[in-house]
């Protein structure tokens, strides 16, 4: 099949998942285990199962898998409208980041269905049946659905991401023309949900030294944009066989970006800055 | 601000490749490292038979016996989609190193061109070959 776009949600698949165990290599502490179900309302007549991730720091238990049934006649189009009637509705303790509704902040990014995306902008008939719902991959998960951010935010400070100049402040604006204005087009719109991120098995794998797609995303951000004047100590503290070039251009970012970006070849614009600047 | 309980302070790591769902990119990734592996072991068999022959009739005819056996064709032929699947899967990689084809429909499609002129010159090579051996 082929995909046009990263909202296209897949209708075959060999494999749903990798064929390997539910918990294989799994430290025991998040084992995923099996939850409660919640039973439908009584009365309702379209219900839809969601499979939601959960986790309760308090509760001295690992992640466990808890079963909802959603009344589809009482609930919005979204995930994230069956998120909060099952808030609402049947368990108040379930916990998710959301905010703008509309794709905008990039809250509410999650795992559904085995991909990452916005709960907001994802329809619920997209899902299949049962609906699985899980934080975002390879997070550490501080409740629920809400992953721990303090790493790749870390990550994203680490880039420096933020104008650097040599030159002294002008009397006025910065000014660029259209076509510098361009340059930094399809980059700037970067949310910062970390979907790709965490849907990046390089960063998975050595995702404390290599930065991830959404972090180098925005390092080719400022380094293409024509007032940034640290273009050589950027690419400096780039280079690096981890920093870069742990990305083996598995495209995972490309295909799940929520705001339909290309980290995948920003990272392969910088890599190919590297190569010309050594002539 | 220090954890109240110890069982604050373990977070549980989310699930990563036991959900994530198998896509083309991931897939076709995963085995261009794989083929790779398989190549470089398939490598070694390359430089015996080579050796075998050097060495002489006997060594010869006892390599190309194994080759020839029904475990050492399947394997030959498994070798052989491995070298196309690679070959073409590293040109890809060229191209993608020119910063071109990162259109996601790109992607999509030079991904299923590589699993289809692996499997058309997997099939081409053997029907050449077995044609010639007669």
């Amino acid at each position: 099949m082929i995909i046009e776009s990263s909202k296209q949600v897949s209708r075959n698949h060999l494999f749903k998942r990798f064929p390997i165990p539910t918990n294989f290599g799994v430290t025991k502490d998040s084992r995923v285990n099996r939850g409660k179900a919640w039973p439908a309302p009584a009365g309702v007549t379209r219900t839809k199962s969601f499979e939601i991730y959960r986790y309760d720091p308090d509760s001295g238990r690992g992640p466990q898998v808890d079963t909802f049934e959603v009344d589809l006649d009482d609930c919005g189009p979204m995930v994230l409208d069956a998120l909060i009637w099952i808030k609402n509705k049947v368990d108040s303790t379930l916990t998710f980041r959301r905010s703008c509704r509309e794709g905008v902040c990039g809250s509410c990014a999650m795992n559904m269905d085995g991909t990452n995306w916005l709960a907001c902008t994802r329809f619920i008939s997209e899902m299949e049946s049962p609906a699985k719902i899980y934080p975002l991959a390879n997070m550490k998960i501080i409740k629920d659905l809400v992953p721990d951010q303090t790493h790749v935010f870390a990550q994203y400070a680490a880039i420096e991401p933020w104008l650097q100049s040599k030159t002294p402040t002008p009397e006025r604006e910065r000014r660029q023309s259209v076509e510098e204005r361009g340059q930094i087009d399809g980059y700037y719109e970067c949310i910062l949900c970390f979907c790709c991120t965490s849907g990046c098995p390089s960063h998975w794998w050595n995702g404390n030294r290599f930065l991830g797609p959404a972090v180098l995303l925005q390092a080719w951000r400022w380094l293409t944009d024509s007032r940034d004047e640290a273009v050589e100590e950027r690419l400096d503290k780039l280079e690096d066989p981890f920093r870069l070039y742990r990305c083996h251009t598995i495209l995972n970012c490309t295909r799940t970006c929520p705001k339909g970006l290309n980290p995948g070849k920003a990272i392969a614009h910088i890599k190919k800055a590297m190569i010309e600047r050594q002539r | 601000m220090a954890s109240r309980s110890p069982s604050k302070s373990q977070k549980p790591l989310s699930p990563n490749i036991q959900l994530y769902r198998p896509q083309l990119t991931s897939v076709l990734s995963i085995l261009n490292r794989l083929t790779g592996v398989l190549l470089s072991i398939a490598a070694i068999a390359l430089v015996s038979w080579l050796l075998a022959a050097a060495a002489g009739q006997q060594a010869y005819a006892i390599v190309q016996g194994v080759f020839a056996s029904w475990t050492g064709q399947v394997t030959l032929f498994g070798c052989t989609f491995a070298f196309f699947l690679h070959f073409f899967g590293g040109i890809r990689h060229l191209v993608w190193d020119t910063v071109h084809g990162f259109e996601l429909r790109t992607i999509y499609m030079s991904g299923w061109a590589v699993v289809a002129a692996s499997i058309v010159m997997t099939a081409v090579s053997w029907i050449v070959s077995v044609y010639m051996g007669r």
